[in-house]
């Protein structure tokens, strides 16, 4: 075998002194980082050694500045090289010297090669054969050595060089570089030049026995290929695609059992808020069942105790009873539930609030200063609350006559069922559940949503398109969706990311990419579908009738009078007239509210002056005025609760609307009245809804 | 010649019934996980619509999108509304097996 042949073709071979091939390095002119790159080479090769073929890589340095110690970890090859050095009596490292004492280390396995550092003379040189003796044949020498020293150890008896690497600078050393490659070309010896050092932190992994990886490992490649032979095949060709396939299963898996882990965390957080609101809802259909008993007489006309009257007290406690039963049974301790009444002060509460504590301050059991029927928990500030829901009983929001001009059903439109209303606007009666808990969402989101648009008949969108005839923006009568009943234009602009992300959860798709504000309800059934007709139609549970006449014993005997002249001369119901005055305040002719209302009727100053009462406080003045403004507000309206929710708000928003304008106080004000009059058999009984408000 | 040459590429090929596997569980799990939480507001909206008074079983399938439809259950006893939901599975015994429900309870009118 030729000695001058190159290195490795298939395995490093053997000269005819059976010592290790040798391959020098060095640093031309000012070039530096010859040693890095020399090393990374013989870290590239020793990565390609396979059993029988190859036998660790040595680099010696001649010149080495500073000891290097051996690493953590070095492979088996390179700590079998190290030994077999030592025993050729070159030493290890030694601890009493410091790491910058070239006594400190003159071998050392350092990951995948044995370093061995010489000093950079003559005498070096000559003890290199000394070295390849030592290391095995089928291993690989590399020698970094100064350039002072290079044509010296070409020129050396008992050293068969294989291969050169040369660090230079070009074209600052192109000169010396073209003369060294000639002279080893000449030599039918391969050569390589290095014209760039490898950076900072891959030299020190390469000094370190380490693959350099990156950029700088496909340069390395390409030298030790060119060099070796061999060196830089794709990772992916040396049997280890099995493992990194399995490791990607693996890896699904893993992710796949962290996104349930989370998604079982959500749900945990999503069960807690729903029990909250079947908690707050179950409260509120107490209060719903309970409200006609509060309005019951308290005995029975033979003088015995009425069993069916509850007083506020007992009403609360049932609905606080029911609530807690409602946690039990949706899996929540009740001890660390809390039922508030926010409407506790009026005679008749409407409202419940469940909170849900996730964690409570022992310092501040057992103490319950909130108005909290749930007596177990302290005041909000010392629990962390996990969820909240609050839940009414109010009254419908949608007219069950066409009071107001607001249609029951549709039609006119691709839809011809029954409409239910939110915010005064008509939609399908399964729209509007989905669209109470979208809103209630929106709500603990803190945003506010706003119904723009809803049901639109045919002739409405054409009385729309012919104001805005550019079909891109509202479609031609017949065409729009709106007709369906299923669409709803939501806002305000500021929830249009929000409603994008979340109202899918509830059913709503946004339907056109360029209208933010629009959307509608995917489930089934489909829009303008025979099936969607027959959706959601509430079956009536009362409704008004004509009014027994007479005032119930509630009425002061003072004021009865002035009720009944009242009534007479407007022509409007007595029982309506006292049920108002009890709800204003509770016939005191000398209450103010904090907003200024006065007098029994509580007029605000503008209201009375418009209907002649110059002194609100003047309570059969004040009642007349009552009357009169009620008679107006009927015949406006059409309807009671609508006049009811005008007395209490104010004309315009009833208007606006054409419904009980959803204000708490109005809707509570409106629920209680009607709870009186149903006491008083005004009606048969209240009409109330109960529904999540957040 | 390198006798690894195309080693890996056999692997690859070894390893896809491995990756398909993989994938396919993952994608169960998650189709399991989701039909949970649509249960969960099934059964809220479900619940809503006792306590309004409404028939619970049009509200749960309202609440569901069009594919849960032939795979849900729903089951009424008093306020108790329990939503059974099968997830979707290419394996009908598996689709069974992994069913997850979710029950609600709620006041319903005229309670107590």
């Amino acid at each position: 075998m030729s000695t001058r042949g190159p290195i490795g073709e298939a395995g490093y071979p053997v000269g005819p002194q059976r010592s290790a091939p040798l391959m020098l390095a060095t640093d031309l002119g000012e070039a530096h980082g010859g040693l890095a790159v020399a090393a990374a080479v013989g870290v590239a090769v020793a990565v390609e050694e396979r059993p029988g073929k190859a036998s660790g890589v040595l680099l010696a340095e001649l010149g080495a500045q500073r000891g290097r110690g051996p690493t953590l970890l070095a492979s088996a090859r390179a700590r079998e090289l190290e030994e077999r050095l030592r025993e050729a009596g070159f030493e290890r490292s030694d601890p009493r010297f410091a790491r910058s004492d070239p006594r400190f280390a003159r071998v050392a396995a350092r990951g995948r090669l044995c370093w061995l550092g010489l000093p950079a003379t003559e005498e070096a040189l000559g003890d290199l054969p000394r070295v390849l003796d030592a290391v095995p044949a089928a291993s690989l020498a590399i020698v970094h050595l100064p350039a002072r020293l290079w044509p010296l150890a070409l020129e050396r008896r008992g050293l068969w060089p294989r291969a050169g690497l040369l660090r230079a600078d070009l074209p600052t050393d192109r000169a010396l570089a073209a003369l060294a490659v000639a002279e080893l070309r000449e030599r039918r010896l391969p050569v390589r030049v290095a014209t760039r050092p490898l950076g900072r932190v891959a030299s020190r992994r390469a000094v370190a026995g380490l693959e350099v990886g990156g950029a700088a490992a496909r340069r390395v490649g390409r030298l030790a290929r060119g060099l070796a032979g061999r060196a830089g095949a794709p990772a992916a060709e040396r049997g280890q695609a099995l493992l990194m396939v399995l490791g990607a299963a693996f890896a699904i898996l893993f992710a796949a059992a962290l996104l349930a882990a989370l998604g079982g965390a959500l749900t945990g957080t999503a069960r807690v808020q729903r029990a909250a609101d079947l908690v707050a809802l179950s409260g509120a259909r107490s209060l719903r069942d309970d409200f006609p008993r509060l309005f019951t007489a308290p005995r029975l006309p033979g003088g015995a105790l009425n069993p069916r009257h509850l007083d506020r007290r007992e009403y609360l406690a049932r609905a606080a009873e029911a609530a807690r039963e409602a946690a039990t049974l949706n899996g929540v301790d009740p001890d660390r539930l809390r039922v508030l009444f926010p409407d506790a002060d009026s005679f008749a509460p409407l409202r419940v609030q469940a909170e849900v504590a996730a964690s409570i301050d022992p310092q501040a059991l057992p103490g319950n200063r909130g108005r909290s029927s749930g007596d177990h928990l302290p005041a909000r500030g010392a629990v962390r609350i996990e969820a909240s829901a609050e839940a009414e009983a109010s009254p419908p929001s949608s007219p069950s006559t066409s009071a107001g001009g607001m249609p029951t059903a549709a039609s006119g439109g691709g839809y011809s069922g029954p409409l239910a209303y939110r915010q005064g606007k008509g939609m399908r009666p399964d729209v509007a559940p989905a669209f109470d808990r979208l809103a209630a969402a929106a709500r603990r989101n803190g945003m506010t949503l706003v119904i723009t648009s809803a049901y639109r008949s045919d002739a409405e969108q054409a009385r729309l398109f012919e104001e805005h005839p550019d079909p891109r923006w509202v479609a031609p009568p017949g065409q729009s969706l709106h007709r369906c009943a299923t669409e709803l234009d939501l806002g305000p602009s500021s929830a249009y990311g929000w409603l994008a992300a979340n109202a899918p959860r509830f059913g709503f798709v946004k339907r056109y990419s360029w209208e933010p504000w629009h959307f509608g309800y995917s489930r089934v059934p489909a829009p303008c579908s025979s099936a969607g007709n027959g959706v959601g139609a509430i079956p009536p549970i009362g409704g008004e009738r004509l009014a027994t006449e007479g005032l119930r014993a509630f009425v002061p005997s003072l004021f009865r009078a002035p009720i009944e002249q009242a009534a007479a001369r407007w022509n409007v119901s007595g029982a309506l007239l006292a049920a108002q005055l009890m709800a204003e305040s509770n016939f005191n002719p000398y209450a103010v509210s904090s907003a200024g209302a006065q007098g029994i009727a509580q007029f605000m100053p503008g209201t009375a002056r418009t209907y002649g009462l110059d002194d609100p406080f003047d309570a059969p003045a004040a009642i007349d005025a009552q009357a009169h403004l009620m008679s107006d507000l009927v015949r406006q309206f059409g309807s009671v609760p609508l006049a009811l929710a005008a007395y209490n708000a104010g004309p315009a928003p009833v208007e606006a609307c054409s419904c009980v304008p959803d204000y708490p106080e109005t809707q509570a004000y409106v629920a209680r009245i009607l709870g009186l009059l149903g006491g008083a058999g005004e009606l048969v009984i209240p009409t109330l809804e109960v529904r999540l408000v957040d | 010649m390198d006798g690894e040459r195309g080693q890996a590429s056999i692997e690859v090929l070894a390893g896809i019934p491995a990756l398909v596997l993989a994938g396919l569980t993952a994608l169960q799990l998650l189709a399991a996980g989701y039909s949970l939480t649509l249960a969960d507001g099934a059964a809220e909206a479900g619940a809503m619509a006792i306590a309004a008074g409404r028939p619970a079983a049009p509200a749960v399938r309202e609440a569901l999108p069009g594919w849960a439809g032939q795979r849900v259950t729903v089951e009424v006893r008093g306020g108790r509304l329990i939503v059974r939901l099968r997830p979707p599975s290419p394996i009908g015994t598996l689709a069974r097996r992994l069913e997850v429900s979710s029950t609600a309870w709620v006041r319903r009118p005229g309670d107590g």
